[in-house]
């Protein structure tokens, strides 16, 4: 990711904003599209195409929970925890999706195809329990063989032109 | 059934409107006709008339809070429509995005032309990256038809709309913290006043609207805000969007018209009821930031006043429901812990004692609880969190928790000593 391919992408939202610190997350979310996360380059390469301080632009990306200062694996799965989801079996799904990733509860897996999260209601309550791969759509009721029918599908998967974050 | 689909119109046709042409031929856009012949003064006292309330939670006049917008100022006026959703328990927006966006965009349109905006934002949470693919596509094919652009509110009369995305914060709901995330902000809620009326997006005259609030103008507009206001009781008139899930066999969205439904029939026969031999032990009715009620609140009509009457707030129609299988204090636990982890961190009495509650929760469902010390203890955080704060969410994180102690006092006190048994998830749990 370069700056020009940076400032090539916001060049035709510029004039939808009357101030172009509003560039700044749309231009995190962009290059995170492209790096999976957000490592300190892309930061850099953020504070230069819309003008504001990396200092800056790292204090705003810090504040969501869908922007990722950490690297995580080629797919981040987030399992819904919230009061809907926990009382039809969230705890259970999250449980065993991290056992058969090998993980100790939230976490990478070793060969970094997987992070997995718990995370709060995704507005998909009646679908519950229910997870979400990246921001993709919200998947569920799920029970845990859906689970992992799923990480089968994701593992076997070619990664991903851009990431979905 | 005293239901009736205004908002989810696409439920009359098929269940997708989500061309131009399918939401034409549904009466599409004959809202904004009839507002066009009409003065922006006179579109916003119809609003008003409607009597129209704020769907995102507080239940505020909608046409009262567009005519807080100062006219003339020199500045540009912004029309932002909140679809950050992410209030627990609360997917009713996620519907009209999903299956109904051009009743959204026409209501935006509307709106915009009562207050004079020629530029509007839709804020939608991070996390509905596949709704936003809808919004995009449906704004880019009424761009295309030209009922955004150059010549949307007549010729020479441009508006447009923009889809801004969030990044995973639920504190963006909040009208401030929102304004100042589409600003490139972290999502901090502001200092009121001054309100988003008078200094909102750029410090200019800003009208923030619920998803639901917006998509409820096309038929105000087109049947009439008499009609509008003839439906549902005085104070809350109009339909109102439930979303039901927990515990109910049939979880999903519900619009009714206000005061004419009850909590036990959205729950029983719109929800589809419960397991067989379970019964209803709390209900959170307007998402997860009111106070919970018990079975005995069942037959409490839907709508503002009632729902106050029982102790309880409407708020979002985030219906949560829990049968007898479940636990209070595993329930106020898990709310705690989230309101723990969306306290924007800006307030002491929020940041702390969110934690506070969850931590105490916590020991206490893990069988760690220090007996009555810990209700006490539980009972001296709620004043000291309450009203200290900055924004409503520190409210939100005590109501719900609060009122549970109260209404299941003997479990509380138990759990506090005994610990909470993981229960069985619904999906698995033996019948009866
Ligand atoms: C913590 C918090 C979260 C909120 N979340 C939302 C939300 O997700 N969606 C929403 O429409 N309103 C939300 N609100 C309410 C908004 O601040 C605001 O009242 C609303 O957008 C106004 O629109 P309305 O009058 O159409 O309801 C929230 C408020 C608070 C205090
Ligand atoms: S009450 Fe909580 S969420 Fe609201 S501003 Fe204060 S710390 Fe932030
Ligand atoms: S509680 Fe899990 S999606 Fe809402």
């Amino acid at each position: 990711m370069t700056v020009a391919e940076l400032e090539e992408h916001l060049a035709p939202i510029r004039h939808e904003y009357a101030d172009p610190r509003s560039l700044i997350l749309p231009a995190l979310r962009y290059v995170q599209g492209e790096a999976g996360w957000l490592p300190p380059e892309a930061m850099a390469a953020v504070a230069e195409a819309t003008g504001f301080s990396q200092a800056y632009v790292e204090s705003v990306a810090t504040f969501y929970d869908r922007l990722y200062i950490d690297e995580v694996g080629r797919y981040c799965i987030n399992v819904c925890v919230t009061l809907s989801c926990m009382l039809r079996g969230s705890d259970e799904l999250f449980e065993h999706i991290a056992d058969y990733l090998g993980l100790d509860g939230e976490g990478t897996t070793a060969d970094g195809m997987f992070t997995l999260a718990k995370v709060q209601c995704i507005g998909a309550c009646d679908r519950a329990p229910c997870l979400q791969v990246d921001s993709g759509v919200q998947l569920g009721p799920l029970e845990p063989a859906d689970a992992t029918c799923l990480i089968d599908d994701l593992r076997a998967e070619p990664a991903p032109a851009r990431y979905d974050r | 059934m005293p239901e009736l689909n205004c908002v989810y119109r696409h439920r009359e046709f098929g269940d997708h409107l989500t061309t131009l042409a399918d939401y034409e031929r549904a009466g599409g856009y004959l809202g904004l006709k009839e507002t066009l012949a009409l003065s922006p003064d006179d579109a916003l006292y119809a609003f008003h008339r409607s009597g129209l309330r704020g769907r995102g939670g507080a239940g505020f006049p909608m046409g009262r809070k567009a005519s807080f917008l100062p006219k003339d100022t020199g500045k540009p006026t912004y029309v932002v429509c909140n679809a950050d959703e992410s209030e627990p328990g609360t997917f009713k927006d996620r519907e009209i995005i999903e299956h109904n966006p051009f009743q959204l965009i026409e209501g935006m349109t509307i709106a915009s032309y009562a207050v004079g905006c020629e530029r509007a934002y839709i804020y939608i949470r991070g996390e509905y990256e596949a709704q936003a693919q809808v919004l995009d596509a449906a704004i880019a094919e009424a761009r295309e038809a030209g009922r955004l652009g150059p010549d949307a509110l007549g010729p020479g009369r441009p508006f447009d709309i923009t889809v801004y995305r969030g990044a995973g914060a639920y504190i963006c709901g909040e009208e401030t913290a929102l304004l100042e995330s589409l600003e490139g902000k972290r999502g901090q809620p502001r200092l009121k006043p001054p309100f988003p009326a008078v200094a909102g997006l750029y410090g200019c005259p800003t009208l923030i609207n619920n998803v639901e609030t917006l998509a409820s103008l096309p038929p105000i507009m087109h049947r009439g805000p008499d009609w509008y206001a003839a439906m549902g009781n005085e104070k809350s008139p109009g339909t109102k969007l439930f979303s039901v899930s927990g515990h109910v066999l049939n979880p999903g969205n519900f619009e009714v018209v206000l005061g004419e439904t009850t909590l036990r029939e959205l729950i029983y026969d719109m929800a589809g009821g419960l397991r067989p031999g379970r019964e209803v032990k709390a209900v959170w009715p307007g998402g997860s930031s009111v106070p919970v009620i018990g079975a005995d609140s069942l037959d409490v009509a839907l709508d503002y006043e009632a729902l106050n009457g029982v102790g309880t707030f409407l708020g979002s129609g985030g219906c949560i429901v829990m049968d007898d299988s479940g636990c209070i204090v595993r329930a106020s636990w898990r709310l705690a812990q989230f309101y723990r982890h969306e306290s924007c961190g800006k307030c002491t009495p929020c940041r702390e004692g969110t934690g506070w509650l969850a931590n105490i929760l916590g020991r206490m469902v893990h069988g760690e609880g220090r007996g009555e010390e810990d209700i006490r203890l539980l009972e001296s955080l709620f004043g000291r969190i309450s009203g200290r704060t900055l924004c409503p969410l520190a409210d939100g994180a005590v109501m719900p928790v609060q009122s549970a102690l109260d209404l299941f006092r003997e479990e509380f006190i138990r759990v506090a000593h005994e610990g909470s048994p993981r229960p069985v998830p619904m999906t698995e749990a033996p019948v009866g």
